[in-house]
């Protein structure tokens, strides 16, 4: 017999999506081995900072680009069911595609009009083959685009570092620049756990850092993005 | 990688002793937590980030650790640490035994406490945040993270008081963690103190009881992305208890916010005002509208006697005066089985009505106003009758007589320290220096 009533505190969605560059040019150096390998890493840590949260219920699922776009895991999957697939890493770099499939999973539905900001993590050793305009203008259409927060990786110092900081869509946060498997871990865990947690659940706010963004992007790990701009307001509610 | 490795020693900076890392417990937003010994004892060090090591951390924690802990309940700084090897500095504190469990293992319904231990929870918190209050110190950052339980019994521990300060003087640093951050915070129009920590503990008070935020009702619904500038306006802004008496254009939605439908009508009349009050003009009036500690501590301990059990299935329900009386006295129905409920033998003395329940225990808290909110050992107990198990009774088990009447005044009886007196309607004990009557 339960001892008391009810259940469990009331959650709302929080929908994570890697968007992976699966392009030939991540064969070199092991790119692609190290990002699986970062992945993999992360999942144990981002499980633990669910268990963590009560106040959101994470999904995660990945979609890949190379020559077209695929979702790779497509069902929005429970954190702690969550299993990775290796990526394999072949083709162009049709990231405008991918961009374009998460705008369409991002509309109500199949999007419910009731969660917390979703986290989209682009991942990229290159540059656009096709138009990423296009695709980043679709994403932004949608409002779970907008108020998404939106992170860039760069592998490697051939990754094109405007647009992924178009993505982004904030000059205060820059893209991550992972120049080894090391630093790439590092940058995966740190989205997987720190971000995560602040779009569920921010942490104990400090004074005098009013966040530039709808979601306070915590420090990363080795370069804090530096904070600027305006605060946001009670106005920018959807 | 955590900063500190397995078998590493860092120095205490004022007993100038060595304190041996063991083990990686886990990180925060300022640091990270490790288990170590210290003078052949097991403690706690806690080590900041570099960005977060500041002069002024520091000195706050010199500051605090001279203090020392309001009581025993806090896992306080008890010194500096510092090494020639490591950037930075922390500090030792006592150490979190396994059987305390997280607020969000509540939330979760990972730890599935009685109402009892929850009340006695709630008791223990307000207490502790009133001693620390006394100090006249405020904690500043009241929220899940930093308040654990024992599901079993109820006992608290408080930690992370490293964002403790003297109330009144925290000029910058930690504002609080949003949810539980007072209005006029969140609003940029205060800065955290003693006042805004009586909020907070509202909130968590709210949380561990309803199991949800007395905030989100029909205006979190509507919103469709709880970002910041949501959190702004729902906390902030524009905040409206979800059961205001005038306003009820906030109430839980049904399918999602059902906790707070289920828990709040359990709840004794008195509980439900405090959260009013605390939630109405307590949003509005951050000086002199709050629930002061005294008033929890005092409401948690009577929520806590109001408790009797489901004669069919165990279950706890509470004993609601202002309900008995719009309802002609019939208790209602239990929550788990359905089944009618039956009153228990009950005491008032003074205010309180204590039920006699069969495990029922009286304090001197209960029969004497100089020991309030003393619980150490008991006065009074019920219990069966040697040779009549249906006969029950009040045993004395304190130190003092007491005298007993049981025909309005006509008849003294002693009541030695052994011996018990029989549950019947108008039996009047005097305990000493507190006179109580029963009711069945």
């Amino acid at each position: 017999m339960n001892r008391r009533p009810g259940g469990e505190l009331a959650t709302r969605p929080l929908h994570f999506i890697w968007i992976a560059d699966c392009s030939g040019s991540m064969k070199t150096d092991g790119k692609i081995q190290s990002l699986n390998v970062a992945i993999r890493e992360a999942i144990p840590h981002m499980q633990k900072v669910a268990a963590e949260n009560p106040n959101a219920q994470v999904l995660v699922r990945a979609i890949k680009f190379s020559s077209g776009a695929q979702w790779h895991i497509s069902q929005p999957t429970l954190v702690e069911d969550f299993k990775w697939v290796d990526l394999q890493a072949d083709g162009v770099t049709d990231m405008g595609k991918a961009l374009s499939m998460v705008a369409e999973q991002l509309k109500i539905p199949p999007m419910t009009d009731r969660a917390l900001p979703p986290v989209l993590v682009l991942i990229s050793d290159g540059q656009p083959t096709d138009s990423f305009e296009k695709g980043l203008s679709e994403l932004m259409d949608q409002p779970w685009g907008t108020k998404a927060v939106r992170i860039a990786i760069a592998i490697g110092s051939d990754a094109d570092h405007d647009v992924l900081q178009k993505f982004i869509g904030h000059v205060e946060i820059k893209p991550l620049q992972a120049n080894n498997p090391e630093s790439l871990v590092n940058y995966i865990k740190w989205v997987s756990t720190a971000v995560l947690k602040s779009a569920s659940s921010p942490a104990s706010q400090s004074a005098g850092a009013a966040p530039v963004s709808n979601v306070p992007v915590p420090a990363v790990p080795t370069a804090a993005p530096s904070s600027g701009g305006g605060p946001v307001t009670a106005d920018d509610v959807w | 990688m955590p900063i500190l490795r397995d078998g590493q020693e860092v120095q205490t900076t004022t007993s100038r002793m060595s304190c041996k890392v063991e083990a990686f417990l886990g990180g925060g937003g300022q640091g990270e937590v490790y288990r170590a010994v210290l003078d052949g004892k097991v403690i706690a060090l806690k080590w900041y980030f570099p960005a977060q090591a500041t002069p002024e951390q520091r000195s706050a924690l010199e500051v605090l650790a001279k203090k020392g802990p309001p009581t025993a309940k806090f896992l306080w700084p008890m010194e500096l640490a510092e090494s020639p090897d490591v950037v930075g500095f922390g500090y030792v504190m006592p150490l979190r035994e396994s059987r305390y469990k997280s607020i969000v293992d509540l939330m979760k319904r990972r730890a599935e406490p009685t109402f009892r231990a929850l009340a006695t929870a709630g008791l223990e918190l307000a207490h502790s945040f009133l001693d620390l209050h006394a100090m006249g110190l405020c904690y500043r950052d009241i929220s899940f993270g930093n308040v654990f339980f024992d599901p079993d019994s109820g006992e608290v521990l408080i930690c992370d008081n490293d964002n403790v300060a003297v109330d009144g003087q925290g000029e910058a640093g930690v504002l609080g963690t949003p949810r539980f951050m007072a209005p006029e915070i969140v609003r940029g129009e205060a800065l955290p103190s003693a006042n805004t920590d009586l909020f907070s503990l509202a909130v968590l008070l709210f949380y561990m009881l309803v199991m949800h935020h007395p905030l989100e009702g029909q205006r979190e619904q509507e919103i469709k992305c709880l970002d910041l500038p949501a959190m702004n306006r729902l906390y902030g802004t524009d905040p409206l208890f979800i059961y205001d008496p005038v306003d009820a254009s906030n109430r839980p939605v049904a399918g999602v916010h059902d906790n707070a439908v289920v828990f709040w009508s359990l709840y004794p009349q008195f509980v439900r005002d405090l959260f009013t009050r605390s939630f109405t003009t307590g949003l509005r009036d951050p000086v002199n509208g709050r629930v002061r500690e005294s008033e929890w501590r005092a409401a948690m301990s009577r929520l806590r006697d109001s408790i009797y059990y489901c004669g069919h299935c165990g279950a706890e329900a509470f004993y609601d005066v202002d309900a008995l009386r719009a309802s002609s006295g019939v208790p209602g129905v239990c929550w788990s089985c359905g089944t009618a409920l039956v009153l228990p033998p009950r005491i008032r003395i003074g205010d309180v009505v204590l039920m006699l329940n069969y495990d029922a225990r009286l304090y001197p808290h209960h029969v004497d106003d100089d020991r309030l909110y003393d619980f150490t050992k008991p006065v009074a107990e019920v219990a069966q009758h040697p040779r009549d198990p249906s006969i029950w009774g009040l045993r004395n088990v304190g130190d003092d007589k007491w005298t007993v009447t049981t025909d309005g005044g006509q008849t003294y009886q002693d009541v030695v320290p052994g011996r018990s007196v029989t549950l019947a309607v108008g039996t009047r004990i005097n305990f000493g220096k507190q006179e109580g009557e029963i009711r069945v």
